[in-house]
């Protein structure tokens, strides 16, 4: 028994000292359809906020979103997904896809390989259509547009078109979502359950969810300005992004090398509020210091926050309070690429991921547009321009949601 | 595995008679529910601002959930993450949906559209009391103790949780009715053993 019992603990040691290496990675959002085209957008500084044109709502006109610049039936055709099957999986899809592609792991079929993927709105613009219809006459609407209405549907239709069938799971924690399904996908690993894990979220733009935060008064009608003294609100926007995660064994045989590991991690709750942050961003600031305990690392370490930065007052304010008291009195350079893609909900954490192992790969700081004023109550301010070269070795990525769920992130260099 | 559970509490609020362990602590005959909330909150003096803020389905469970836990409940013995709350009820939050629908017509409000989901009741709890444990809220056509009776054992049993609030919390327009129960390993004068046969002797 207390040899069983010595085993499992140095199983565990050893299981804890294990890294979770980053093979591969995919991303759509209104600025790209794929990697290449959003290290193009960000070098050009060039957002995706734009006028509704997908959407037949009566905010068309009036609040700017963040679409993916292709229709549904364009995207039915790269995916090959029938056009009824809701946006939410078709955009996951693509950029899983790409992942996978990228990662290009050797003898993939032999590997015990999950699927972890996050959603907030699974396939509500389908329901949606089956309403209008429905609710004039209720024996009409298409009933196979409700059929894939909960989160999971999105993961299942997927995983089956990736062929992934050892494990797949959805997890849908509001807007830390994906960086939630991220932090899992490496415990799988960590835990020898999996050898690759295939990790992120997709959300499509919803009336919805448009109107959800429309009724909450967080949405601003000009383009988000992140972390400015005058903010005014967020930007929906929509997309996916994926890591494919593998364990130590698996780094070994990849055809080229991985792009960073994935050395810490938190998710911590402020018990708050529904919706908002607490003033002095307790979660966050969990979020970030357990992260950075888990990673072994000091805040001096860290070269780059990708800041959860919605552009509402009551987030940027809370989190930048929170880094005020994980960092002060060093800040390392930081933005909010939500400046660029919008607050893509379920989804964001999955994208900023990609943009974390991007940023060390290429030696690169993403800017954050539209930035003017400082915060008056912080001692610090984003970064607005476009930064190569740069010697960066840890990123932290924060992904903060509603209902105080707060994630955090810390990507480094092998 | 199994522990031994025993209901520690409990507190009952229908027919405008909030009862405690059975015996009525406050009653208000006639006034309807937000009148018959406020009287309660008001006799209790509950000094918690944020009740005014909640929909009746909160300020239905969060003022139930006051009660049960008033001198029986020893926060002290239990870690935040120890502590748990699992509900159910038959009409979601449909009694405030109903009230949002009614404020799109003119701005739709935040305040009203916060509580537009039924496990608020459950944060609302929780906030109150600083629980972090395993929360979960069902909805079924009626209060099935059996149901509930397996899922808090489960949490108990496996260690998940130490102590955990369960029961009923609905509410549509005039019909409401709450039942909480306070669920621990410990016995105290008044407990009984925890099952549904138990749970539903509670049950007005």
């Amino acid at each position: 028994m207390i040899d069983f019992r010595r085993k499992i603990l140095r199983l565990y040691r050893k299981n804890m000292r294990s890294s979770v290496y980053i093979a591969g990675l995919g991303v759509i959002s209104a600025i790209g359809n794929n990697v290449a085209e959003h290290l193009a957008a960000f070098e050009q500084e060039r957002a995706g906020m734009g006028d509704i044109t997908m959407l037949n709502t009566i905010h068309k006109g009036v609040l700017p979103v963040a679409e993916v610049k292709l229709s549904n039936d364009e995207l039915a055709a790269i995916t090959g997904l029938p056009v009824h099957i809701s946006r939410t999986a078709q955009l996951s899809l693509v950029a899983a896809r790409e992942a996978i592609t990228d990662a290009d792991i050797p003898g993939l079929d032999s590997l015990r390989t999950g699927f972890v993927s996050a959603n907030s709105v699974g396939g509500m613009d389908k329901s949606e259509d089956f309403f209008i219809d429905f609710l004039k006459d209720n024996s009409k609407g298409k009933l196979r547009n409700v059929f894939d209405h909960e989160c999971g549907s999105m993961t299942e239709l997927v995983a089956d078109q990736l062929g992934i069938t050892d494990y797949m799971t959805t997890i849908s924690t509001a807007c830390s979502s994906s960086a939630n399904a991220i932090f899992y996908a490496a415990r799988l690993i960590k835990n020898d359950i999996l050898d690759v894990v295939i990790a992120g979220g997709a959300d499509a733009l919803t009336k919805f969810t448009l109107n959800g935060f429309n009724t909450l008064m967080i949405l601003d009608k000009e383009f988000c300005k992140p972390f400015d003294e005058h903010r005014e609100g967020l930007n929906l926007g929509e997309g996916a992004g994926y890591l494919v995660l593998v364990s130590d064994k698996v780094a070994t045989i990849l055809k080229k090398p991985a792009y960073c590991k994935l050395s810490g991690y938190n998710n911590s709750n402020d018990a708050y509020h529904q919706t908002a942050s607490s003033p002095d961003g307790t979660g966050s600031f969990l979020a970030m210091s357990g992260a950075l305990q888990k990673s072994g690392l000091k805040p001096a370490d860290i070269d780059y926050i990708n800041l959860h930065g919605t552009g509402t007052p009551n987030n940027d304010s809370a989190e930048g309070t929170a880094i005020k008291r994980v960092f002060d009195p060093e800040y390392p350079p930081m933005s909010s690429t939500k400046s660029f893609t919008g607050h893509t909900l379920g989804a964001s954490g999955g994208i900023e991921a990609v943009f974390s192992a991007l940023s060390i790969k290429h030696h690169i700081i993403y800017p954050n547009l539209r930035f003017e004023t400082r915060m008056s109550e912080l001692p610090f301010e984003p970064e607005k321009h476009y930064l190569a070269d740069q010697d960066i070795n840890h990123v932290m990525s924060n992904s903060f949601g509603f209902g105080g769920n707060c994630t955090s992130l810390i990507f480094s260099r092998i | 595995m199994l522990a031994e559970k025993h209901i520690t509490a409990s507190c009952t609020i229908s027919n405008n008679i909030v009862s405690k362990d059975g015996i009525i602590e406050f009653e208000k005959p006639g006034a309807d529910l937000s009148a018959f909330l406020l009287s309660a909150y008001q006799h209790f003096q509950l000094n918690y601002p944020k009740f005014y803020k909640m929909d009746n389905l909160s300020k239905l469970g969060w003022i139930a959930s006051e009660i049960l836990l008033r001198d029986s409940f020893e926060k002290d013995n239990y870690q935040p993450e120890e502590a748990g709350v699992v509900l159910a009820n038959a009409n979601s939050s449909l009694d405030n949906d109903l009230k949002y629908f009614n404020t799109i017509k003119d701005i739709p409000s935040p305040s009203v559209f916060v509580y537009t989901l039924p496990n608020i009741v459950i944060g609302e709890i929780c906030i109150r009391n600083h629980f972090k444990g395993e929360h979960a809220f069902f909805i079924q056509e009626s209060f099935d103790a059996d149901f509930i009776e397996k899922q808090v054992s489960y949490l108990l049993d496996h260690d998940i949780l130490q102590a955990c609030i369960c029961g009923w919390v609905d509410v549509l327009e005039r019909d409401y009715k709450a039942v909480l129960f306070l669920v621990e390993k410990r016995k105290n004068k008044n407990s009984v053993l925890f099952s549904a046969e138990n749970m539903n002797k509670r049950i007005p």
